[in-house]
């Protein structure tokens, strides 16, 4: 006789749940209310976010599986939570305005960003190979929307026709990759891999494995599957690129470490060469290839693409110590890149958006404010003591000296001295060069996001503690 | 040698079956004719044997000897494959269809699976013929035949789901047996008054519905836009002439004698007698089963003769938006019923 | 329940063989003219029926989007539907929570179906 089929604990999945049964609501809110009921379904959507992060505050300590256990609520996942839920709120603030003026108010857009949110939480969480890739997808799916939200443009068209087709060829490897390490351990459960491998690899499992890390590789933008990125920044509109570089990439690093830490602890010394691989390659195109760009967006792109390879540093030290310092520094990178965002969204003249560097010259003249919030959240994506930005690095490459990976360091150090080039040209520019065109005043939000993140970069050095403490007892929550 | 024989015996029992249905489809073929000329008050076939008796056998021999024409800028392959496709297709569906108790060419478990399967197949051979004719007519034809076909296999599918819950099997005798054994007549206690426990009767809304789904499925009046004359002149068949021309034909007329025996074995209780009394019962099951096979084919004749051909919003919007939604409801209320009341088999 | 492999292949075996005789029918009918029929082609007579026209221009013309629509549309409630089979099957086995959980499924495709309804998707003018 069959097993009775007993319905599975909700309670660990309470944030989810809100997420899913919010979008749902929305949606049905939106078809039946029309075109006009974008403001409603925003604000809602904030509301969802909102709901979804107390729930998530207010779980228990502690570890829990549940779903037989392809889903883990952990110490990990819960910040890592936190962090993809903070990214996914501001960049919905974020966006408001420029969609008011670019005449893209569509009320799925609200929706898809709360359904992205979902497949992240999924995807930080997931606990088996299956639960991963749905949540991947999830995500993406969303992702490809986003990006080509404004349909009618052909840069953002395009931007979500390249995204979706790299995407879905990236999502191909993982699965392939994905099916090779199911079939030789014979499990698609993290732990269970980890404990049929018993710290021997073999040539199945490490082919596996490669092609794993190019569907992972791909969705956190790390060279040499970084190709879409410029693009799909400079084409999407500038809140989905903001959106792009915060959350989705919280959760894809997020769920790089799960995967790595979790089903191939025995086998460090194997993946260690391909993370140190991509790790370097990444953070050298990140300092290089940005240096000749004049759109700021791609410019945030290829130093976003250097800014995963930093976090990789981490990783590849492959201990807590190291997942500690992923964790910070992804917590910082998100507050780091939401401000640069903002500032990148106030570059506005009436109503046309402008994005080349050369508009900055001389803004410290035109919006003092604006200029010197852009040059602290410079200073601090270089990685200029004592501004976060420093304290971010200072903590994975501690990590990788640990675990005597010192060429590692020593590299990381020189690209984020070649990194500062291209960052403190804009300072320059923004100082020193006869002034253009003043822009437009700041609405509010975006003042409000310049803000906090500028002071939250600046005073981070006063009481890093809280941070670094949680994040260190996130990190032991995966060992 | 014990296979030997077996392959035999199941190449003999194909081949009756084959035979036997396209002898019906035939008549069924000349009853339509009759039936339609009837309401409008013609004669109908009446030259070729006694009362035309002979029509579609002459049909045939004429078929046979016509010059079989492909249009200089068709794919070949393709285009004479698109019919055999249908035909075959059509045919196929007969393996697992029981005429009687334990009569099917086939009885594997997952018989409804099957035929489902195998209709939704039958789009290709129309997709392909349209666009293997290179030209405007099959083409368009292909695409509208296409759309109303899957369009209304979605309803098909959930009403199928419906029976499923009442009977627990994808087994098609299993199906039957279901409605001999349980249901309405064994509740007011009159167990011999079968036709009452048939799932026409708990199931009326999804028999309406399914049986207009099959009207629409195999491309019948009032659902015939893929050929509507005045506006398509033949629809995808445009370019097709002689037998390739009677597979399209007889492969349509398969499919809608497929759907009268699936009507026929999911709602109105297969081979079994409509009264479990004598002198009913004397009557063997295949004989039920065609009669009531004939019953439905008459309401197939009488809505081609009866009603005006519908535009193609209408057809979708019949199928999309008021099918769909009511087989839906349909599922959930027979799921929770069936829960509530405690009958789920 | 369960089924040896080769008491598996003896239920399909007549399935394969009833195909077979299907196909040598069809393609039977199919040769036949070919074989006997007269034939005199000439270029009128295989040229693309247009009603007496000579074809303008290729006849795999742009179509309208709306078919391709409906057919991604098939997909998502066909999908559905095969979902649903093995659920039906086994709805003995499951009980109320069965019930629910496939209510749940339903209920986030309704609500997908009622957004493209509102949307327009289902219009044909």
């Amino acid at each position: 006789m069959n097993a009775p089929f007993v319905m599975p604990a909700l309670g660990p999945i309470l944030p989810e749940l809100v997420l899913a049964v919010g979008a749902l609501v929305l949606v049905l809110i939106g078809a039946l209310r029309g075109e006009k009921s974008y403001g409603l379904v925003n604000g809602l959507a904030f509301v969802v976010l909102a709901l979804a992060a107390a729930a998530l505050v207010a779980q228990p300590a502690g570890k829990v599986l549940v779903f037989g256990d392809s889903f883990s609520v952990d110490g990990f996942a819960r910040i890592m939570k936190a962090i993809a839920l903070l990214g996914s709120a501001v960049a919905l603030v974020l966006s408001v305005d420029y969609l008011r003026r670019e005449n893209l108010t569509r009320f799925e857009y609200p929706i898809l960003i709360v359904l992205a949110t979902l497949g992240m939480m999924m995807m930080i969480s997931a606990n088996d190979l299956i639960a991963l890739y749905l949540g991947l997808e999830l995500q993406s799916l969303a992702a490809y929307v986003i990006a080509a939200i404004h349909r009618d443009n052909v840069r953002s068209s395009e931007a979500g026709l390249k995204y979706f087709v790299l995407g879905a060829l990236s999502s191909g490897m993982l699965l392939y990759g994905s099916s090779l390490v199911y079939g030789f351990a014979g499990t698609v459960s993290f732990p269970g891999i980890a404990a049929a491998l018993q710290g021997q690899s073999s040539l199945g499992v490490i082919l596996g494995l490669v092609f794993v890390s190019a569907g992972l590789a791909f969705k956190i933008s790390a060279v040499p599957f970084h190709m879409w990125t410029p693009d799909v920044y400079e084409g999407a509109p500038t809140p989905v690129a903001a959106f792009f570089a915060a959350a989705p990439k919280v959760a894809a690093m997020a769920m790089t470490v799960r995967i790595f830490i979790v089903a191939f602890p025995g086998i460090v010394g194997d993946w260690r060469q391909i993370v140190v691989f991509i790790s370097i390659a990444s953070m050298a195109l990140g300092a290089f290839a940005a240096i000749g760009q004049r759109n700021i967006k791609r410019l945030m792109a290829y130093s976003s693409i250097g800014h995963v390879g930093f976090a990789l540093v981490g990783l590849a030290a492959g201990t807590a110590q190291g997942v500690n310092g992923v964790i910070v520094y992804m917590a910082i990178y998100v507050v780091m890149t939401l401000g640069t965002f903002a500032i990148i969204l106030g570059m506005r003249r009436g109503d046309t958006y402008v994005e080349t560097i050369d508009d900055l010259a001389g803004l410290s003249r035109s919006q003092p404010f604006m200029a010197y919030a852009f040059g602290a959240i410079l200073f601090s994506l270089t990685g200029i003591p004592p501004l976060a930005g420093f304290f971010a690095k200072f903590y994975v490459f501690a990590a990788a000296i640990e675990a005597k990976l010192f060429a590692l360091a020593v590299i990381g150090v020189v690209t984020s001295v070649v990194s500062a080039y291209y960052y403190l040209r804009i300072v320059k520019i923004m100082f020193f060069d006869e002034p253009a065109q003043s822009f437009s005043p700041l609405t509010p939000a975006l003042k409000t996001v310049i803000a906090v993140s500028t002071i939250a970069i600046a005073l981070f050095w006063l009481a890093p503690a809280p941070l670094v403490s949680a994040a260190n007892a996130a990190a032991r929550s995966l060992f | 040698m014990d296979l030997l024989i077996n392959l035999a015996i199941i190449l003999g029992k194909s081949l009756l079956l084959l035979v036997a249905l396209l002898v019906m489809i035939a008549y069924l073929l000349y009853a339509d004719r009759k039936i339609w000329a009837a309401v409008q008050l013609r004669r109908g076939p009446n030259v070729v044997g006694p009362w035309g008796l002979l029509q579609s056998f002459a049909d045939l021999l004429k078929f046979v000897l016509k010059e079989p024409v492909i249009p200089a800028g068709a794919n070949k392959g393709l285009f004479l494959l698109a019919p055999l496709i249908t035909c075959t297709l059509a045919l196929s569906a007969w393996a697992v269809i029981p005429v009687s108790a334990g009569w099917a060419i086939a009885e594997i478990n997952v018989g409804i699976l099957y035929i489902f399967a195998i209709s939704s197949l039958g789009v290709y051979g129309v997709i392909i013929g349209g666009w293997a004719s290179n030209s405007k007519y099959p083409f368009l034809g292909a695409l509208r035949s296409a759309a109303q076909m899957v369009s209304y296999e979605v309803s098909i599918g959930f009403v199928i789901i419906t029976v499923l819950l009442c009977v627990g099997s994808l087994n098609l005798t299993a199906i039957v047996t279901a409605q001999e054994t349980r249901g309405l007549a064994h509740m007011i206690g009159l167990p011999w008054l079968t036709f009452l426990n048939w799932f026409w009767l708990p199931l009326f809304p999804m028999f309406v519905v399914f049986f207009i789904s099959a009207l629409a499925e195999t491309n019948r009046p009032p659902f015939d836009l893929p050929e509507a004359e005045s506006e398509l002149v033949a629809g995808y068949m445009v370019e097709y002439a002689s037998t390739p021309y009677l597979l399209f034909m007889l492969g349509e007329y398969v499919a809608i004698v497929t759907m009268c025996a699936l009507t026929t074995i999911l709602f109105l209780g297969g081979w079994t007698a409509p009264i479990a009394l004598p002198p009913f019962t004397w009557v063997p099951g295949v004989v039920w089963f065609v009669l009531k096979l004939c019953f439905v084919f008459f309401m197939f004749a009488m809505v081609k003769a009866f009603v005006p051909r519908y535009r193609y919003d209408q057809l979708m919007r019949l199928g999309w938006k008021v099918f769909l939604p009511i087989s839906l409801a349909c599922v959930v209320i027979v799921a929770a019923v069936l829960q509530v009341m405690g009958w789920v088999p | 329940m369960t089924q040896t492999l080769p008491n598996l292949l003896n239920d399909y075996l007549p399935l394969g063989i009833f195909i077979a005789v299907s196909g040598v029918i069809g393609l039977a009918l199919l040769i036949a003219p070919f074989a006997v029929a007269f034939k005199s082609p000439d270029p009128e007579k295989l040229s693309a029926y247009e009603c007496g026209f000579n074809a303008f221009d290729d006849a795999r013309m742009k179509f309208d989007v709306r078919f391709y629509l409906v057919a991604i549309l098939f997909i998502i409630f066909d999908l559905e539907v095969a979902f649903l089979f093995p659920w039906a099957v086994a709805y003995g086995d499951l009980g109320w929570a069965g019930f629910w959980s496939m209510m749940v499924f339903l209920g986030v495709l309704t609500i997908g179906f009622v957004y493209e309804w509102k949307k327009g998707a289902l219009e044909w003018d």
